[in-house]
């Protein structure tokens, strides 16, 4: 019997007003469902919506319509802190732009993922800089993100996303802004989570992360397509 | 704890700068107001602590006494009512009398004063001296400056002064008192009379004609008058107005209502460049603490994705903005004490002094600062917080 689902969307529903006439409607009834262990890959055209739905999915913006569930959670409609609260203790996330906070240094910034869910520590510091090492950056733990290249800032964030061993990782375009070695390096570590059981969402143009992926789907005019299921 | 420090406050290098020359602004406009109204509040304690009496009539003395002769007899007649405890001869002359008398708030005054009696003015018994001494009974030709007056004409202790052609000793130099003695010489008061003589030709004919019976002692351009504990200052002026013939009296509270309404100009100057100062600067303050903290939109943006809750992302804000403040605020304020100092070392050659940084301007500047950090970074916190992770996250990208 496979496992019960990380994450669940039930018709998610997402409007952006335009400048004038009616609102565009991004998101038109997307469901999904992510087991631990799958890696999904999202793929689709520029402004088809994926970096929304990822968004919606991971509660940093809410729904028009539909729900979002955590496990057997419903999570869409709590409270702001709430929310904050449940993607502390669900979710990893990996931005395309890294998103690194400029004046912290790179283990800093990979222990800020521990502050907020009350995880700070001799522990999480001891993790931060075993994944620093697994990544290949430690020597670079004391310098700012404007000291590290584009591949070394993505490596520092993935360890940030995955410092409190979350059950659910989202990556948006996390391979968009490195050459093909560090992009490699990435997909291989999100590959990893999903094989060591957490259960992977990852948006991407890139064919070698729908290759890694167990389930491909497409997003084009606000619905999504299942295009290849391992 | 001073690296974490310091690595907080990265990337707001620009933003402290800010925050220092707004608030340097507003101590060095507030310091200048402070001085002024050390000078009018030093002034106002000096002639509410003494009776100022003179000769009824004109003549050439200046400054609180200004009026005609106050002989011996009527100072012994003064000494005698009810009330009064302790009077001093004095004679009050302007240094140059050929210069214009009209702007008396910063004149140079020779004051000459009778030692050998106590100063009966209840909040100045004494002045302070910052070097060498004060006259004494007995004392010829001997000189105590005030501070403003030292500094304007190079004088310490033991530099000789000549005054209408005699030689005299510098013995004192006071401390700045910020108001009228700061451009005092004080002289025996026999040197004083002197001196008056030499300055009045009319003084001095009718003196060499003999018309009048005039001694020594009679030459007096005025007298400070103490009271008893206890007695109401006002009472015992108008008691010796009335007992006393031939006098000019001020009345404490009159003479203080007199010295505030002249001063009323000023004083509504300095409250409208203050206000001024508090809101330019106030909002230059607001805004930049709010920038700052609007510019990091995309790094709360980040926290919140990262599971930070509406009161660690606040606390969070606040912190920031009230470490970057009080940096600012500080900072701010150092250099407005060095720009002041720096200032008044170039002005002080010319007996002038422009800024007075008081505890209470300092500490008030201080804690208008971060009080105004704090409400403007609220405002901002409280904006950012309202926000969607991924709409911070969009805006700081945008930004």
């Amino acid at each position: 019997m496979p496992p019960e689902p990380a994450l669940r969307a039930r018709a998610l529903v997402k409007r952006f007003a335009a400048p004038s006439g009616p609102p565009i409607e991004v998101l038109r009834g997307i469901d999904l469902e992510v087991r631990p262990g799958e890696m999904v890959c999202i793929e689709g055209p520029s402004g088809s919506g994926k970096s929304t739905l990822l968004n919606v999915l991971g509660l940093l913006e809410d729904p028009d319509g539909g729900e979002v569930w955590f496990g057997d959670q419903p999570v869409s409609r709590l409270s702001r802190s709430a929310k904050s609260r449940e993607r502390g203790r669900w979710l990893g996330f990996v931005f395309q732009a890294f998103l690194l906070l400029p004046s912290l240094t790179a283990l800093d910034n990979v222990l800020l993922a521990a502050r907020y869910v009350g995880r700070a520590g001799a522990d999480a510091r001891r993790r931060a800089e075993a994944l620093l090492e697994r990544l290949g950056v430690a020597h670079r733990r004391d310098h700012y993100p404007a000291q590290l290249s584009g591949g070394e800032q993505q490596r520092v964030a993935f360890c940030r996303a995955i410092l409190n061993d979350p059950p659910l990782l989202l990556a948006d375009e996390p391979t968009g802004n490195l050459d093909e070695d560090n992009g490699a390096v990435i997909l291989a570590g999100l590959r990893d989570r999903a094989r060591a059981g957490g259960a992977v969402v990852v948006v991407s143009h890139r064919p070698e992360a729908a290759r890694a992926a167990t389930a491909v789907f497409t997003l084009a005019d606000g619905a999504l397509t299942l295009r290849r299921s391992a | 704890m001073v690296s974490g420090a310091l690595r907080a406050l990265r990337g707001y290098a620009f933003t402290v700068a800010g925050i220092a020359i707004g608030v340097a602004g507003i101590v060095a406009l507030g310091a200048m107001a402070e001085r002024i109204v050390a000078f009018i509040e030093g002034g106002d304690r000096f002639v509410l602590g003494q009776i100022s009496v003179a000769g009824r009539g004109m003549g050439m003395g200046a400054g609180f006494t200004a009026g005609g002769l106050l002989p011996a007899a009527t100072i012994e007649a003064i000494r005698k009512v009810d009330g009064v405890d302790g009077v001093q001869a004095q004679v009050m002359l302007p240094l140059n009398p050929s210069t214009s008398q009209f702007l008396t708030l910063t004149q140079e005054l020779v004051v000459g004063m009778d030692v050998a009696v106590p100063m009966p003015n209840r909040h100045y018994p004494t002045l302070p001296v910052r070097d060498g001494r004060f006259i004494r009974a007995g004392d010829r030709r001997r000189v105590v400056v005030g501070a403003a007056f030292a500094a304007s004409h190079g004088l310490t202790v033991g530099s000789p002064l000549v005054l209408e052609g005699e030689r005299y000793e510098v013995v004192g130099v006071l401390d700045r008192m910020m108001t009228a003695p700061d451009r005092f010489i004080i002289v025996p008061i026999a040197d004083a009379r002197d001196q008056w003589v030499a300055k009045d030709r009319l003084l001095r004919t009718l003196l060499a004609s003999g018309a009048a019976a005039l001694r020594a002692e009679d030459l007096n351009t005025g007298a400070a008058v103490g009271w008893r504990p206890g007695a109401d200052p006002d009472t015992v002026a108008l008691r010796i107005r009335e007992q006393v013939p031939g006098v000019n009296v001020q009345i404490p509270s009159e003479l203080s209502a007199l010295l505030r309404s002249s001063t009323a100009f000023f004083s509504a100057l300095l409250v409208g460049i203050g206000a001024l100062a508090f809101v330019i600067g106030g909002l230059s303050l607001a805004n930049t603490v709010a920038a700052a903290v609007f510019e990091r939109i995309r790094d709360f943006g980040v926290k919140r994705a990262l599971g930070a809750s509406d009161w660690q992302l606040g606390r969070e804000v606040l912190a920031e903005a009230l470490a970057v403040t009080i940096t600012g605020g500080v900072l701010g304020v150092a250099l407005a004490i060095v720009l002041g100092f720096s200032v008044d070392r170039w002005v002080q050659r010319a007996g002038q002094e422009l800024f007075l940084f008081s505890p209470r301007l300092l500490g008030g500047a201080v804690v208008f600062s971060l009080a105004l950090g704090t409400a403007a970074a609220t405002y901002a916190g409280l904006r950012i917080v309202r926000l969607s992770p991924a709409e911070a996250i969009r805006r700081g990208n945008a930004a």
